[in-house]
């Protein structure tokens, strides 16, 4: 404790803008769209557009920043894009709210607290907005989504069965490579992973299960050489394990092949075994016996037509030679994951070698169409044609490059743009009721939302007097959610839709707290939602024959299908689900999203009786705006100006809005980015004193994320 | 407890290009590179300054290797440079000369990076498709049914590494014996899937170049002593010695007791156990008429003794690296048991005899089918023989790629040149429908186009260090020299003998001009039927594969570097 030296006290959200300055240069970066080039401590060299990259890179000394840049690390890992629009909205809001402090009078934030000191009012108008914040992020923002946005989403799907076709793919890919690498070598890597996806999935169901594989799997799925031209990266069939040889057999046809985590050869000695030798004799007979016994055990696997074995550990030379002579390849020391990528694949469980199986018939074996030495770059590596068992038909990339900056920069986009994929195909529930109440404070500490949960505990309302009672009665209610939260957060594989059904049930106990007055409702609602989320997959079937129509009418021969003209369907559905996006939701890129909330967020501001979330959702709609500004800076036929003239005359005449570009985006990054952004404002705001200690701190939040980077 | 140092923050830099540092430590490096490039190029010496290895050479994989470049963005081309040797090991310098000229010519024209960017992917396409093409008219076709183009590959590489010190018969005896030593390791039955064989270079200094030779099989160094005292071999037959193989420690220690606990009882020595394992082994060896024993690692003196009392010649400690090539040429499969040894794991050998050069003592053995061979390379210094065997190398390298792929192209500047005129033209009849493709106007692309034909006759250009002036023709974009203080009312016509890459004589009214001058545009006439081409012994030619990869590389590295706006240094 006497070791703690309070060092200053500053205000947040001046102390937050001075970080912003801080990422001053990451946010021209990103503005400029730019490649830089980043030198680590040892002297290699890498060169990315990644904003994650280059923020990690800056080593920011503040801890404000730094914990921005933990925020942006957490969104990017989740979303695989957008830390650069991240850090420009940020800074916009927060000078937005720093415009709103300074200014003071006539500030709803300022009025109620006349009598207090200056400094604590300062931390209670902070309090305010960040409380408003949260309501803002948990009612308004999904209503509007849900309310207005939803009309002008396209969607992926060519069909509803979840078929996505490849124009759609490529634009949504090019989309996405546009901002992570640049215009040189965007066509070729969208054209590879469009191809590595459209070869990977086997059936049409498969896509989550698939896309699950490859992001967890991606660093055994690639490989990269360098010091050849980018146009050599390929798509190659089947997996390359990064291991060479150790035995090599040619074989022909179907080849069997068993998966090994022991060592075949037994020692003389196993640990915890005492081995007493009694006469020179009786040594030599064991070593005998044991040779004898891997020479017996290899045998039977040639018995069993076995060809290849893949091993995790190293085998003993003596293991080796009988392999030679049986006429059995060994690949050894392969990482557990490459090991448990095989057992995922193929379905298949290491082969455990004792005396007893011996005389039993091999059946955990897995089957190859080819299993040959692949030479990649100077390396020698394993390439094995696995045949299909589950939902991924195995297929991995070679990126090549002149340096191994590139070929990195590379993997990180492409793994990216599968994580964007994943994204794209779940969908958004609109956890609450339509309405919003944003007077209803007690409401902040509902947050049913696919964001990071652990926010959620971080309430600011735990501090505040009158809300003390009702935090505490909240609490276990938070708790639940933020559990479930996190396994929806950790189960990458399931659909949040999914999820959330269970506990939309279990909170029915506290809603009638929350909702006392309106109880019957509320139950009522919930209960026709539960009921009407069930049907909905069966509506579609109804409404895709109306879809048909609709997508003729929208562009012959484009495959992309308006929300907008599901008019019956959006009458019959969305008065009944809850659905703010649908799966496979897109927008046209090109400040699309940014400008239609802005719009949404202004009329709303416009209608809204309460004066602090007319303030929050000006300042929102206003920093929103900063993204398209950019990204029109420097094209000459569309100026900002023109873009967001055009585009709101539109929305105002109920027109479909101008595209000035080919590639489309996901709507949920986009949603789920903006949803961090508050959330990081959120927290941000909530701090209002910064400890500078001398020793390390003990494992804290930050800390662990930090970590993660 | 561990003490924690706070991180420094980053050093950032914007538009690293336009820097003062940059350009200068550009310059130096593409002066370097410029210089060392040819036959005639200049030698460099790398020291340390307190009293090292002294390294002489104009090859780009020593001096890479020995510069320690700071700059990033310069980091970036050395390391680009230094990835093509490690795949191709050749043309290196052609990538670094290429790469920094690029970028100093695309500097020079300012625009807009991505519109280089585009510009320069679009040209390099061109250039692809135009070298891949069967129209391209700076290419041969290399015949494996004659070795004269072969011939003539390996001489131009031998021929571009002045710091060798070789003169015109040095150099021909030692192409002659690149050639010969990569034909000995391709093998005499063609399967599905090609393994070539393996080339041992050994080291002879203090010999005359000319004292080079190439033995089929391999050269096992022995110490003097066991030299002299060399007996009768046992053969099975007249031409056949058996040969065991061994990859397993037969020097009778105790192996693989796991990690449990032996207790050995009093009076029993597990030493003792071993060793006669080991002379069982023995018994059986001779038994088999097992006439050579070669161990990876040591051989128990007792055992070496018994194998020798039966006329069994033993050789220890071979080392890894010798295993595949001895597996590979005797056909013995390595190994790893001490008893009970598979009679089919023998392998055999054609002959065994002994080898000495200078100082040096060999055991040779002779294999039935070649596969491995062994090359002795002499050069009367160390620093010559060091760039003598990089050469060496490079060549053989070159020679695999060229198998898989039989191509050549026309080397002495002359490719460049060529493609050169040809992008001209390819750029001045480009239709408009392109242009709207690569979304840039007209004189955008030429003038982006003009840069990139600068830099490729830039490379050729570097081929002359003194002070002699370049031409081209107009008929087949070549290169020509003329050397320095020719009279200045000449006739080019009088003045040139033969093209770079020695294919044209001067005998045709060419229409020469000056390399670096304006001309218009017109397209060149290919080579390709030319009589020449299979008549001329010393035309000069480079590696197909590598100078494609080359070409490419260059341009990548070099629109990412100009594409670079900002560099974040870490100061940890």
């Amino acid at each position: 404790m006497a070791s703690q030296r309070l060092r200053t006290q500053r205000r947040a959200v001046s102390m937050a803008s001075a970080a912003s300055l801080d990422l001053g240069r990451l946010v021209q970066e990103a503005e400029a769209l730019a490649s830089v080039l980043v030198t680590r401590p040892t002297g290699e060299t890498l060169l990315t557009r990644d904003g994650r990259r280059v923020l990690e890179a800056l080593n920011l000394g503040p801890p404000t920043a730094r914990m921005i840049v933990a925020c942006v690390s957490s969104h990017h890992n989740m979303t695989g894009d957008g830390a650069k629009t991240f850090i420009i909205l940020l800074s916009k809001l927060l000078r937005g709210l720093q415009a709103i402090l300074d200014k003071r009078e006539g500030s709803p934030f300022c009025e109620a607290i006349q009598r207090s000191k200056r400094d604590q009012k300062h931390c209670h108008s902070l309090k305010q907005i960040s409380q408003s914040l949260m309501t803002f992020q948990t009612h308004i923002l999904d209503h509007i989504m849900a309310q207005d946005l939803r009309k002008h989403f396209l969607s992926a799907f060519s069909s509803w069965e979840g078929e996505i076709s490849r124009d759609t793919m490529e634009s949504i890919l090019e989309a996405y490579f546009c901002g992570r690498i640049g215009n040189s070598h965007q066509k070729l890597l969208s054209q590879l992973s469009c191809d590595f996806y459209y070869r990977c999935i086997p059936f049409k169901n498969g896509k989550n299960e698939m896309l699950d594989l490859v992001n967890e799997y991606f660093v055994e799925l690639h490989s990269a050489v360098t010091g050849l031209p980018v146009s050599n990266s390929r798509i190659l069939e089947g997996l390359v394990l990064h291991r060479d040889f150790a035995v090599y057999c040619p074989a022909d046809g179907d080849i069997r092949m068993l998966i090994l985590t022991e060592s075949i050869d037994s020692a003389l000695a196993p640990p915890g075994l005492e081995f007493v030798v009694n006469a020179e004799v009786q040594y030599q007979a064991s070593q005998v016996w044991i040779t004898k016994r891997t020479e017996a055990m290899m045998k039977h696997l040639q018995n069993n037509n076995i060809k290849v074995l893949l091993s995790s550990v190293k085998q003993q030379e003596i293991v080796i030679y009988y392999a030679k002579i049986s006429g059995i390849s060994i690949v050894e020391c392969l990482s557990s994951e490459e090991i448990s990528l095989l057992c995922r694949t193929t379905g298949i469980s290491p082969f455990i070698p004792t005396q007893d199986n011996i005389r039993s018939e091999i059946s955990e074996t897995m089957i190859a169409k080819f299993c040959r030495p692949l030479v990649l770059g100077s390396k020698r590596y394993v390439h094995l044609g696995l045949t299909r068992t589950c939902a991924f038909e195995p297929h991995c990339v070679i990126f090549c490059g002149p340096v191994h900056g590139i070929t990195e920069q590379h993997a990180s986009a492409f793994h990216g743009a599968f994580k964007m994929l994943q994204q794209l195909f779940k969908a958004v529930d609109l956890s609450d009721g339509c309405e919003a109440q944003p007077e209803n404070t007690n409401n902040t500490s509902k947050t049913v939302h696919c964001n990071s949960s652990s926010w959620v505990d971080e309430n600011p309302s735990c501090n505040q007097t009158e809300l003390q009672k009702s935090s505490d009665l909240a609490k276990p209610l938070v708790k639940l959610e933020s559990d479930f939260m996190f396994s929806a957060l950790i189960d990458r594989g399931s659909s949040v839709r999914e999820l959330q059904k269970p506990p939309l049930k279990c909170k029915h106990p506290s809603e009638m707290w929350v909702m006392n007055n309106s109880e019957p409702a509320v139950n009522n609602h919930r209960i026709c939602n539960d009921a009407m989320t069930a049907i909905e997959n069966t509506s579609t079937s109804v409404v895709s024959k109306q879809l048909d129509a609709a997508q003729e009418y929208w562009k012959p021969g484009n495959p992309i299908v308006p929300f907008k003209f599901e008019k019956s369907y959006k009458h019959t559905v969305q008065s009944y689900t809850n659905l703010v996006i649908q799966a496979g939701s897109v927008l046209p890129v090109g400040g699309n999203f940014e400008i239609l909330l802005h719009y949404y967020l202004h009329s709303y501001a416009k209608q809204c009786q309460q004066p602090k979330i007319t303030v929050i959702s000006t300042v929102i709609a206003d920093a929103l705006l900063s993204i398209p500004k950019i990204l029109y800076r420097t094209t000459k036929e569309n100026s900002f100006t023109q873009v967001c003239f055009k585009a709101t005359s539109a929305l105002q005449t109920n027109q479909q809005l101008p595209m000035h570009q080919q590639g489309l985006e996901s709507v949920y990054c986009k949603y789920q980015l903006v949803a961090s952004v508050l959330h990081c404002l959120t927290k941000l705001l909530t701090i209002d004193l910064i400890i500078g200690i001398k020793r390390p701190p003990q494992k804290t939040e930050v800390n662990d994320s930090e970590e993660d980077l | 407890m561990s003490r924690i140092e706070a991180k420094k923050p980053s050093l950032c830099t914007n538009d690293p290009l336009t820097k003062e540092r940059v350009s200068f430590s550009l310059s130096v490096l593409s002066g370097i590179v410029k210089s060392c490039y040819g036959p005639t190029g200049r030698l460099k010496q790398l020291h340390n300054g307190m009293g090292g290895y002294v390294r002489t050479t104009s090859q780009s994989s020593a001096l890479l290797g020995g510069l320690s470049i700071t700059h990033p963005a310069l980091k970036v081309l050395t390391a680009s440079v230094q990835n093509h040797i490690s795949r191709f090991s050749d043309c290196g310098l052609f990538t670094a000369i290429l790469c920094c000229s690029l970028v100093e010519h695309f500097q020079r024209i300012n625009f807009a990076a991505c519109t280089v960017t585009k510009i320069s992917r679009h040209l390099l396409s061109l250039c692809t498709d135009y070298l891949k093409s069967e129209a391209c008219g700076c290419r041969v076709s290399v015949d494996f049914d004659s070795i004269k183009t072969l011939l003539s590959l390996v001489r131009s590489i031998l021929a571009s590494k002045p710091a060798c010190m070789l003169n015109k018969t040095e150099a021909n005896h030692l192409s002659t014996l690149v050639l010969k030593a990569f034909l000995l390791t391709i093998p005499h039955t063609i399967e599905t899937n090609v393994v070539l064989g393996k080339c041992v270079i050994i080291p002879v200094k203090g010999k005359r170049v000319m004292d080079s030779t190439v033995f089929p099989g391999l050269l096992i160094d022995i110490p003097e002593f066991q030299f002299a005292r060399t007996f009768p071999v046992k053969r099975v037959s007249s031409s056949a010695i058996k040969m065991a193989l061994f990859c397993i420690s037969m020097s009778g220690d105790l192996s693989n007791i796991g990690e449990g606990t032996v207790i050995v009882h009093h009076g029993i020595s597990l030493e003792v156990a071993v060793l006669d394992q080991l002379l069982n082994l023995g018994k059986q060896l001779v038994n088999d008429q097992v006439g050579l024993v070669v161990c990876q690692k040591v051989i128990h003196p007792s055992l070496k003794q018994y194998l020798k009392e039966h006329c069994v010649i033993t050789i220890d400690r071979v080392g890894v690296s010798m295993m595949e090539p001895l597996s590979q040429m005797t056909g013995s499969q390595p190994i790893a048991a001490l008893h009970s040894v598979s009679p089919t794991c023998y392998g055999s050998l054609k002959d065994l005899r002994t080898e000495s050069f200078v100082s040096k003592h060999f055991l040779h053995l002779v294999p039935n089918d070649t596969l491995v061979c062994s090359l002795i390379l002499c050069n009367r210094n160390e620093m010559a023989w060091d760039e003598l065997k990089l050469a060496c190398q490079t060549a053989e390298h070159v020679l695999q790629l060229t198998i898989k792929q039989p191509l050549a192209l026309l080397g002495g500047g002359c490719t460049e040149t060529h493609l050169a005129s040809y992008i001209r033209h390819k750029s001045f009849t480009l239709p408009t429908s392109v242009l709207k493709a690569i979304d840039c106007s007209r004189t955008q692309y030429q003038l982006v186009a003009d840069a990139f034909c600068r830099s490729l006759e830039c490379v050729a250009c570097c081929l002359e260090h003194d002070d002699g002036e370049i031409l081209t023709d107009m008929v087949y974009g070549h290169f020509w020299s003329v050397q320095s203080g020719f009279p200045s009312d000449c006739n080019w016509s009088d003045l040139v003998l033969k093209c770079g890459c020695g294919i044209y004589n001067n005998q045709r009214n060419l229409n020469w001009t000056v390399l670096r001058s304006q001309y218009i545009p017109f397209a060149p006439q290919s080579c390709s039927n030319e009589p020449s081409i299979n008549s001329t012994d010393h035309l000069v030619l480079d590696c197909f594969t590598a100078k494609c990869s080359g070409l490419q590389v260059a341009v990548e590295t070099a629109n990412l570097i100009l594409d670079l706006s900002y560099i974040v240094e870490d100061q940890n």
